[in-house]
């Protein structure tokens, strides 16, 4: 390596001849080991500064790549964070098509003063939805309830397979609620009916079977402003069938006359799961449905529905049906009410075995209504109390007494006054909602049947039934 | 008895056309109610907005969407369409703001 200034020393300039030389000669030595140093520290300073420089060139490189993953990071948060995005992203994760439960329960509390029953009562409904597609759902509702004296009883009222057709029409198909007027399929589940106990018609000594086994085709359509619908609901099905009475012991001696295979005026219904054994005609539906008002509307809301249902309960006997229903609501108000006429073609040279029923009921929210002069608690309890009332009958020519049911259950006070055949009911509620599907119910039931008709079973007139009180208090929970 | 069995499968026969017919007639007005773009979504949202407390209340006490994921909400509501025969924009109207307002 050339030296600066031009100062470089050979090592063969001189041989060393006396001490002076030799000296010389060290010292030269000694400056060519210093030069080869200072090279060696030259050469290891350029390796440092090239090494440095990559240095600084990876930290750039480093710096910018951090830079930019921070700014894919944060436009990712400020992105793909929302709850619908979220939510999105787990109903992918855990599958497109789900099952689920919902459903009620309800434990309650029935005293019954004409049969001195003091019972407390349970009973619980999941229905079971698992959504096979986006147009197909399946539907199984099983309700198991504590009967007297057994265990459980359980029922399976319905299980369908719905298919959405298109945005108009629906097809429904298996065990299904009627569809007949609104109760059975809209207020029957223990924390939508305002009160315990159903309306007369629709109870335990109901006019129309509570469910049926067929194929419903319906939807609903909007005709006007929002709000403005209308719908229907076509169907066919199994059709009523009756319970037969059990006349065990009414022959000979018995004065009673003989009737166990005989059906008889006032037979009761069956009440679920009509698997029809005695008739090969079905019966026939149709439910139309509509919405006067639309939803801004300062008149509230009101729903007006008609219904028939007609087939054969026996062979050759005809059994027709229709009704027309209400509903309205304006802010803390709520009325509905139905009426049913239904008729049944007797064998045997029986009259027809015609019925009427209704019911009208009410109920106020008392929420916003407490006096402000109320302590908070107290006010904060009457914003949850909804007060009701309902009024509902059945006029029927005759009543079966062997049919007639005692025993208390869910919705039911175990009294014989409603199997009356001109039964009157009124039934005085106050609810406590804890939230919109948890409600603490309270219900006093005045039995006031009127007289006439007769048992069909005995031929006895009924004469005048005697009148009755209940007090049943219940917690519904809807889940 | 052999007169009633036609009667009855008579019955059965007129069932399934009408069926047919009204299945035909309906297809024919049927529209598709998907709400793809973000601004068709937010429109949903106020109508079902509009109608949420309206429709559930006809029959029970609104529920918040809250109470339910929103794959649970999918399932109910197409319950609630069978149960209380909504019209399709309006149930998936009211799908979209129980989803979103949870």
């Amino acid at each position: 390596m050339a030296r600066a200034g031009g100062s470089s020393i050979s090592p063969l300039d001189t041989t060393p001849t006396s001490p002076h030389d030799r000296e010389i000669q060290e010292i030269r030595q000694e400056i060519r080991r210093l030069e080869q140093k200072v090279d060696q520290l030259q050469n290891e300073d350029q390796q440092l500064q090239k090494t440095n420089s990559e240095l600084k060139a990876k930290d750039t490189q480093l710096k910018a790549d951090t830079d930019q993953q921070i700014q894919n990071l944060q436009s990712n948060v400020a992105s793909a964070t929302s709850p619908e995005s979220f939510a999105e992203a787990m109903n992918q994760y855990l599958g497109r098509y789900r099952f689920t439960i919902a459903g009620g329960v309800a434990g309650s509390f029935i005293y019954d003063r004409q049969n001195e029953i003091n019972t407390f009562n349970i009973a619980m409904e999941p229905i079971f939805l698992w959504q096979i597609s986006d147009k197909m759902l399946f539907e199984g509702t099983v309700e198991a309830a504590l009967p007297g004296g057994s265990a459980a009883d359980f029922e399976l009222p319905v299980a369908t397979i719905q298919y959405f057709v298109n945005d108009y029409a629906e097809l429904v198909a298996g065990i299904f609620d009627q569809p007949f007027g609104d109760w059975y399929e809209d207020q029957s589940p223990y924390w939508v009916n305002r009160f315990i106990t159903a309306p007369l018609p629709f109870g335990v000594n109901a006019l129309i079977p509570p469910t049926d086994v067929g194929l419903q085709l319906r939807g609903g359509m909007q005709w006007g402003k929002l709000g403005q619908i209308a719908d229907y609901t076509l169907w066919v099905a199994n059709g009523p069938g009756y319970t037969q009475a059990s006349c065990a012991g009414n022959t000979p001696p018995s004065p009673l006359p003989s009737c166990s295979s005989t059906p008889l005026v006032g037979d009761t219904l069956v009440s679920v799961n009509n698997l029809q054994l005695n008739t090969h005609t079905p019966a026939f539906g149709a439910r139309f449905r509509v919405y006067p008002l639309p939803v801004d509307s300062t008149l509230g809301r009101l729903e007006l529905g008609a219904s028939t249902y007609d087939g054969k309960w026996l062979d050759g006997f005809w059994f027709n049906a229709w009704g027309v229903d209400f509903n309205y609501f304006k802010d803390n108000f709520q009325a509905r009410g139905e009426w049913i006429q239904t008729y049944r073609q007797m064998p045997n040279g029986l009259g027809a075995d015609n019925r009427q029923g209704w019911y009208v009921q009410g109920g106020y929210f008392l929420t916003g209504l407490a006096p402000a002069a109320l302590p908070a608690p107290m006010q904060a309890v009457i914003d949850k109390l909804e007060p009701l009332v309902r009024y509902s009958g059945i006029n029927q020519r005759a009543a079966v007494q062997s049919e007639i049911l005692t025993n208390p259950a869910i919705g039911f006070s175990g009294s014989p006054a409603v199997f009356a055949p001109h039964a009157r009911e009124v039934a005085l509620g106050l609810d406590y909602w804890f939230a919109p599907s948890v409600v603490w119910q309270n219900e006093f039931d005045f039995e006031l049947p009127r007289a006439g008709g007769f048992y069909s079973d005995t031929g006895a007139p009924v004469g005048a039934t005697r009148n009755d009180r209940a007090f049943m208090s219940q917690i519904a929970i809807g889940f | 008895m052999d007169k009633m069995r036609k009667l009855g499968r008579g019955s059965w026969l007129i069932a399934a056309l009408l069926g047919y017919v009204l299945g035909f007639c309906t297809s024919a007005l049927a529209q598709q109610s998907g709400a793809s773009s973000a601004a068709e979504q937010r429109a949903l949202f106020r109508r079902g907005a509009q109608l949420w407390p309206i429709y559930c209340n006809t029959c029970h006490n609104a529920r918040p969407g809250s109470e339910f994921s929103p794959a649970e909400w999918n399932m109910i509501m197409m319950h609630m369409r069978t149960q209380a025969n909504l019209p399709a924009q309006d149930a998936q109207a009211v799908l979209q703001y129980l989803k979103a307002s949870r």
